[in-house]
């Protein structure tokens, strides 16, 4: 019996251990790299996606959901379907919301946080997310899947995100998953599926 | 051309008579007996429920929109969060009826003014009870006037139902903030409006229905 407790502590304390592995500096490059070629090929992308805002203090996460739509360069869609629905577009400098029906523009020079993740989700598509020079960087492994984090270096940005961690799946090397976690121990989790890469997208999809 | 100077009087003395009848909030209702002494809101005040709401601000034209989060932690206190549909934090509070603590606030809403205000809205929506000094009714209404310092609350209970439907925090003469509350089950408002008469300033409040 207590080799078997034994034996089922190593395994989950294997297992634990397993699950986040530094990568070498050959792994980075290799990872990087898979990534870059990828994300050049990646003209539009939309996916389904479910937004998991988790508090501390709450017994359950919310939760809401729909779909993103990006195009290359810059043009992105965050579109909120449930349990309301709330469309954000990030085009040309300026963010349009459409929040049920009533309409509003703002500006993301007003805006700065808005910007940087606009960017930030851009980049990780598209793959000029490593260059930033705005992040620190660590790499680790996981089961079928890389892991990515970024510590923002800036300090404004920093009081609000403290630490953004990208989850691409192995195989596609694309982002299956975003976290944004906030300086206390609050995060939102933003779980990326039904990819579709590179259907076509007209420019009249961004417009709310 | 005299019929509209006619028309023009009529809507005046119509104009006249709302705004005068707006002056003192009981004036219009006959004061009863007393059936209670104290009232128990059933709003917000399950520990194990996340009170989540969307929610949308307009201030003074600029509108603002997000969740509003409500979580009764302990006996007498509520945390409240406030954030952007994306997530992101923009303020925490805990409140009770005495204390008051800001765990954190985006520095574009860190204003005295603001918190201020919003703390006095926020304790006015999750007061857990009113102690009633007087009681009075109109036709669809019980309402009840209970002290809250300088100022007074008016609590309005539909006769049909018995749900709290309205509560006024008004000064002696002046009208100051109404709350508007629409609940189907009367545990859980699904539908509430916060708004002020002296600033432009109203909350609106949709409860979040989760799947």
């Amino acid at each position: 019996m207590k080799t078997k407790i034994a034996l089922l502590i190593l395994f989950i304390s294997g297992n634990l251990f397993a699950q986040e592995q530094k990568m070498s500096d050959a792994e980075i490059a290799a990872f990087k790299q898979d990534v870059n070629v990828v994300s050049k090929k990646i003209k539009t992308l939309s996916t389904d996606f479910v937004q998991y805002k988790h508090l501390d203090f709450l017994s359950k996460d919310i939760e809401t959901s729909g779909k993103m739509i990006f195009k290359e360069p810059n043009l992105l869609q965050w579109q909120y379907k449930k349990p309301y629905n709330y469309s954000i577009v990030f085009k040309n400098g300026k963010i349009l919301i459409n929040d049920e029906g009533k309409k509003s523009a703002v500006d993301i020079g007003n805006s700065k946080i808005f910007g940087r993740i606009n960017k930030l989700i851009v980049g990780s598509v598209s793959g000029n997310m490593f260059d930033d020079k705005e992040f620190t960087i660590s790499y680790f492994k996981l089961k079928g899947q890389n892991l990515a984090k970024f510590v923002p270096k800036d300090a404004t940005l920093k009081k609000y995100i403290k630490q953004i961690e990208l989850t691409f799946d192995k195989e596609e090397a694309t982002v299956v998953q975003v976290k944004l976690l906030e300086s206390s121990e609050d995060y939102t989790r933003i779980v990326l599926k039904n990819k579709v890469i590179n259907a076509k997208i007209d420019d009249s999809v961004f417009t709310n | 051309m005299q019929k509209s100077t006619i028309q023009f009087l009529l809507i005046n003395c119509l104009l006249a008579f709302v705004l005068v009848s707006c002056g003192s909030v009981t004036k219009n209702y006959t004061l009863k007996k007393l059936d209670k002494t104290s009232y128990q809101v059933p709003y917000f005040t399950d520990s194990k429920t996340d009170y989540v709401y969307k929610t949308n601000i307009t201030v003074y034209g600029h509108e603002i929109s997000g969740i509003f989060i409500a979580k009764k932690i302990n006996d007498t206190t509520h945390r409240v969060v406030f954030t952007t549909e994306f997530g992101n934090k923009l303020l925490d509070f805990e409140i009770s009826e005495k204390t008051f603590k800001v765990n954190s606030i985006v520095s574009e809403l860190d204003r005295k003014i603001l918190i201020n205000t919003l703390t006095e809205d926020f304790r006015l929506l999750l007061k857990k009870e009113y102690l009633i000094q007087e009681q009075f009714e109109n036709e669809s209404d019980n309402i009840y006037k209970s002290k809250d310092g300088n100022r007074d609350n008016y609590l309005f209970i539909s006769k049909n139902g018995s749900k709290l439907e309205k509560v006024v925090n008004a000064s002696k003469t002046k009208e100051k903030i109404t709350l508007l509350f629409s609940s189907e089950n009367n545990i859980f408002a699904d539908k509430i409006q916060i708004i002020h008469q002296n600033i432009k300033l109203k909350i609106e409040l949709n409860y979040f229905k989760s799947e």
